[in-house]
């Protein structure tokens, strides 16, 4: 018998990637076990889905001695700062399954709802700890299908068929734009890996600048699109209003963290030679981001769209931690998306909740009239939320912008930080106009809360988390300082 | 006397202002849920139980103990480091026990006399918050804490002026005394600063421990062509702080308006303890008052012109609140009057004594009003004695006090006073002060009796819808009368035994907490006078006579329907317009402040801030232009692919341009 010599060595510190096997392992056994689940049973699928996050939490958690180890020939890296972010996401998919129990329950083959869920979540996993662009390219395409197929799931429902195919139209197309940036950046220097292309960087002469400058600006453009980041923002209040309700909470967290640690790993180890270069850019897209996202929310009447476009803004906002390109403003972004994750699926609770009989859904503004009359705690809860959101002291959602804006000060982008404060008054004008029909208007017609006690879990978790947090920021900016050792 | 030098317990002093604190915030909070009777249960058990160990704390000082410590620190700003801490010695003690035991018969006589009103539980959410505010402020071992206290009774104070908030009247009063108040505020706030600037720090003891040099220094500001000393400076700008709180002219204007606030307040706060505040903060930066003689004769001169000025206000007023409000303006000029002429002790144990016979004076005149059906106006009173004895006696046993008339407890610490004030020498401002005060004596024991007579002698002109109603109070408001009594009869023995004022055979009750240079002492004097028997036969009665007197005339004109009342006014009817217009300092302020400054506001808001920023720059600039932006941003999402595309095209290329021009 001849040995079977294969091209290349068994992968060393293959631990560090069982947390993704053990998702893709899940999210292969919900698909096909709920194949044998009835419908009335499908939440078994969910609860095994959460349940499949929740377990890699620890298993996450094991490989925490393999800090900074890569496998799979250097694609996939285990850093603090991806354990971390891993952990946030995780958090976020576990919410967004669970929300998902309810509003799923009539649907047929739930099932693949929630392994497309596990998918997306893989892939956003693999994302976090991409180290080369094409484990980057393959995780965002991963992450990319699963959602589009998420957001077209009532397919029986024009809008959101509509909404995904243009999402995925788009998707396309920036994935074009990215993978030609890419080509761009393969071509200078004839790497593959993040590291190897800094250093690469570093050396590239005149001739090559302008070939870099369009591969940097076009793979940033890529992920530009992945944080709905303006002017590649346009699919997302579309896709958000037509997606089913815990879908757009699930994509406007989840997908946002892992783009956002995919973006300040890319930055930090492919680019710091065009650091120069890239913040300009990055300040372009974050004053327009802040603008659109501010601005048109206040047009808005539709809850769901409205919110695309606040997370339009709270994206603007971040961005100010990636342009001060330091510790202080990578570590604030990751203060900024854990509080985010907090204040947004908090609110998605409530709006998920917001569903009676005839048709009365909770996706209007005015819907929301009355609220604390009817229910005087979720009414709470949802002003806090929203004030959270504004970003009123003391609450999470002041911190989260106090940890960037402080850090672009810093770094010396006073003006920038400035305007990204007016833009945060603006902003606010449209969360107290909520907290105004919620507790200053009369009900219009009838009011109905779904009451549901996994969702009241969530909803209190939240808010409970964004009051904390808001009083006791400390141990939180500490935690997001130390995920950054190793990396910045 | 035991001299142990022993601490007093933290915790047991923390609990002091703490347990009023707590029941304010449950009853302030909760007061909807608790109702009427639990939470006038909680106030008052928490304002007790604060006075019981006052009481306690009081006894352990009195045998020798003390307390400094800073318990946390508040605020860190730079080099301005502000803690939390209490400075317990036996001016603190004194002034806790009367702040204490008065609050807790007002607490429990509100129950009476607020009983039924809308407001009820938050009134006493209000006065137990109050009771806080004046223990930090007394307690505090700080500048810093001492203005927390000081703010934070002037807010109470401001609050439950304008408690009964329907009524305009009550609202413009409110409004008065906290913007007068205000003005004091900021002469308190620039000689915190003074003292900031010179001393380094804000805490009592080592502000005091650093004078000698601060003295040594002669530090001296001009203003303009004027050259004040430091001392004197941070001395004034402090006292006036004092002239807002303690009501005096020409910041006492505030005092008689906050009569339209509910009586038990007028009680507490407008008479027995937050007025007095500036009299204990003088006594308590004695060490720094001493060492300026012009600070000490403008206190003087202030004071005594208040002392004279509001008496004869009081002569003719016939708002039997009113009458009770001039007098403690007039009362409060006493108080200050003794510390000017480095009498301190005698200051705080007229604030003391004071406390009892103003306090029982203002709960009976409530007792009064509630039994005429909230009438006010003494002209429609009289013979009330027949159906409310037992207010009678105690309200004659306040006027007696407020008089001066021995034994009671007005006449030990005014006579203290007035003879402190003859025998310090500060040429013709202790002269003006000696005449003032005596002067002033006749006034009150006037007014007073005036205003007794009138309610319960003199003829039956109550109207005949109120007949009816008219009885005694029940017990909860008459208990608390007849404690005051006891108080207002017997404090002022108790004190000159207690307190050992003017000083026999060594040192005071106040030992080394209140400061005063041996050149200035006037109780060194008087008891040199006493042991000789050189005081002489005026200086110990001059007083008693002049009390008398008023009082033998306010017999004359209004124990019996008489017509010499109308007459008098008849003869000298520009004088009497006069007093009855309070010597117009109501017409002054009005027309050299108030108007002027309404019109600036007026125009201000109406061109400036409506016409020009709203309408102009807000509206007309950001508002339309982001309603504008927000309509072409929405318009701009179309919903068609082509376009979105076409967006993130024009984006990219946009952004590739900009980096070609950028390099």
């Amino acid at each position: 018998m001849s040995k079977i010599s294969f091209p290349y060595p068994f992968p060393e510190h293959l631990s560090i990637i069982v947390p993704e096997m053990f998702i893709a392992v899940m999210a292969m056994t919900v698909l096909l076990w709920s194949l044998f689940l009835p419908k009335e049973k499908n939440y078994i699928a969910a609860w095994m889905a959460a349940s499949a996050c929740a377990a890699a939490i620890p298993l996450l958690l094991s490989q925490a001695g393999a800090i900074g180890l890569t496998t799979f020939y250097g694609f996939f890296i285990l850093d603090a700062f991806a354990v971390y972010a891993k952990l946030i996401l995780l958090l976020t998919s576990i919410f967004a399954i669970v929300m998902s129990i309810d509003f799923m329950k009539k649907e047929a083959n739930a099932g693949e709802y929630y392994a497309m869920i596990l998918f997306a979540v893989l892939g956003m996993m693999f994302m976090i700890s991409a180290a080369n662009l094409v484990m980057m390219y393959l995780s965002m395409e991963l992450m990319a299908l699963s959602v589009y197929v998420l957001v077209a799931y009532q397919r029986e429902v024009v809008r959101s068929s509509e909404a995904a195919l243009k999402y995925f139209i788009l998707g396309s197309l920036a994935s074009g734009i990215m993978l030609y940036g890419m080509s761009f950046l393969y071509g200078v220097t004839g790497q593959f890996d993040f590291q190897a292309i800094g250093i690469a960087l570093q050396g590239v002469g005149h001739n090559g600048h302008l070939a870099v400058m369009v591969g940097m600006l076009f793979v940033i453009v890529g992920l530009a699109f992945k944080l709905s980041a303006a002017p590649f923002h346009m699919w997302t209040p579309d896709a958000y209003e037509g997606a089913p309700t815990p879908v757009t909470a699930f994509m406007s967290v989840a997908p946002k963290i892992a783009a956002f640690a995919l973006f300040i790993r890319f930055l930090v180890e492919a680019l710091p030679a065009v650091q120069h270069e890239y913040i300009p850019i990055l300040t372009g897209l974050a004053l327009l981001t802040m603008a659109v996202g501010n601005i048109a929310a206040i047009a808005q009447r539709n809850i769901k769209r409205m919110l695309a476009y606040s997370t339009i803004g709270h994206v603007g906002f971040a961005l100010l931690g990636l342009i001060a390109a330091n510790a202080d403003g990578y570590a604030g972004v990751l203060t900024y998306l854990t509080i985010y994750l907090f204040m947004n699926m908090g609110i998605f609770a409530i709006i998920i909740l917001m569903r009676g009989k005839d048709g009365f859904k909770g996706e209007l503004i005015d819907d929301y009239a009355g609220m604390s009359q009817k229910r005087p705690i979720y009414a709470l809860a949802m002003a806090l939320l929203l004030l959270s959101l504004a970003g009123i002291p003391f609450l999470g959602g002041f911190w989260a912008k106090y940890a960037v804006f402080i850090a672009a000060i810093e770094a010396g982008h006073v003006v920038l930080a400035l305007i990204a404060l007016l833009f945060s008054v603006v902003g606010a004008f449209y969360y107290l106009r909520i907290i105004k029909y919620i507790y200053f208007d009369q009900p219009r017609g009838e009011f109905e809360i779904s009451d549901n006690s996994t969702m009241q879990v969530i909803v209190t978790v939240c808010t409970i988390m964004v009051v904390v947090l808001g009083l006791f920021p400390g141990p939180l900016m500490e935690l997001c300082h130390q995920a950054l050792i190793g990396l910045v | 006397m035991v001299t142990t030098h022993a601490t007093l317990s933290s915790v047991e002093l923390l609990a002091i202002p703490l347990l009023p604190l707590l029941a304010a915030l449950v009853v302030g909070l909760g007061g909807k849920v608790l109702k009427e009777q639990l939470s006038h249960w909680i106030c008052c058990v928490g304002v007790i139980l604060s006075a019981l160990l006052s009481i306690h704390i009081f006894s352990q000082v009195a045998d020798g103990a003390s307390f400094y410590g800073n318990f946390w620190t508040w605020i860190v700003s730079g080099k301005l480091i502000i803690p939390v801490g209490m400075m317990i010695d036996q001016l603190t003690a004194v002034m806790m026990i009367t702040v204490t035991i008065v609050a807790a018969c007002v607490h429990v006589y509100t129950i009476g006399y607020m009983h039924g009103d809308p407001g009820y539980t938050r009134f006493f959410a209000y006065i137990s918050a109050f009771t806080f505010a004046m223990l930090v402020l007394i307690m505090g071992n700080n500048f810093f804490t001492l203005f927390f206290g000081w703010e934070g009774v002037g807010l109470i104070s401001y609050l439950l002026i304008g408690f009964w908030f329907k009524r305009e009247r009550a609202n413009v009063a409110a409004m008065k005394a906290f913007i007068v108040n205000r003005i004091g505020d900021f002469g308190f706030i620039i000689g915190m600063i003074a003292i900031w600037h010179y001393f380094g720090t804000l805490d009592y003891h080592e502000v005091f421990a650093a004078m000698p040099v601060f003295l040594a220094h002669h530090y001296a500001l001009n203003l303009g062509s004027w050259e004040v000393s430091a001392i004197t400076f941070i001395c004034v700008a402090l006292f006036i702080g004092a002239m807002g709180k303690s009501a005096q002219v020409p910041l006492h204007v505030w005092l008689p308006d906050s009569m339209e606030g509910p009586t038990p307040i007028s009680a507490l706060i407008h008479a027995a303890t937050m007025v007095t505040a500036g009299i204990f903060m003088v006594a308590r930066l004695s060490p720094l008052f001493e060492f300026s003689d012009t600070a000490l004769a403008f206190v003087t001169i202030t004071g005594a012109l208040t002392a004279w000025i509001c008496a004869t206000i009081g002569l003719v007023q016939n708002d039997i609140k009113r009458v009770i409000a001039y007098s403690t303006c007039s009362q409060l000029g006493y108080m200050f009057v003794a510390c000017g002429v480095s009498a301190y002790g005698a200051g705080i144990f007229h604030l003391m004594t004071h406390a009892w016979f103003k306090g029982l004076l203002f709960l009976a005149a409530g007792s009064v009003i509630h039994g005429v059906m909230a009438d006010q106006d003494i002209r429609r009173m009289g013979q009330l004695r027949k159906y409310m004895p037992i207010t009678y006696i105690t309200m004659l046993i306040g006027a007696l006090a407020l008089s001066g008339i021995p034994p009671f407890a007005g006449f030990w610490s005014k006579d203290l006073i007035i003879e402190a004030t003859s025998v310090r020498h500060m040429g013709w401002v202790s002269e003006f002060a000696y005449w003032a005060l005596l002067s002033g004596v006749f006034f009150t024991a006037f007014y007073t009796f005036r205003m007794f007579f009138l309610t319960f002698h003199n003829s039956d002109r109550v109207p005949q819808k109120t007949k009816p109603h008219l009885h005694e109070s029940p017990k909860v408001i008459t208990i608390p009368l007849m404690i005051l009594a006891a108080g207002a009869a017997l404090t002022g023995w108790w004190g000159a035994k207690v307190l050992n004022l003017p000083g026999e055979g060594g040192e005071s009750f106040f030992g080394h907490s209140i400061f005063v240079l041996p050149q200035h002492n006037p109780m060194i004097t008087l008891e040199v006078m006493e042991q000789s028997h050189t005081t002489g036969l005026w200086l110990e009665s001059g007083a008693v006579i002049f009390a008398l007197t008023g009082i033998a005339l306010a017999w004359i004109m209004y124990f019996k329907p008489s017509t010499i009342p109308a007459k008098m006014a008849k003869s000298f009817p520009a004088l009497h317009q006069f007093l009855l217009d309070k010597w117009r300092f109501d017409e002054l302020y009005w027309s050299i402040f108030v108007m002027p400054a309404r019109n600036i506001g007026t125009w201000l808001w109406q061109q400036a801030d409506l016409a020009a920023i709203d309408k102009g720059i807000i509206h007309g600039g950001i508002i339309n232009g982001i309603t504008v932006a927000a309509r072409k941003l929405r318009e701009m999402q179309t919903g068609m692919v082509y376009h979105y595309a076409y967006a993130m095209v024009i984006g990219l290329f946009g952004l590739l341009t900009w980096l070609a021009l950028g390099n």
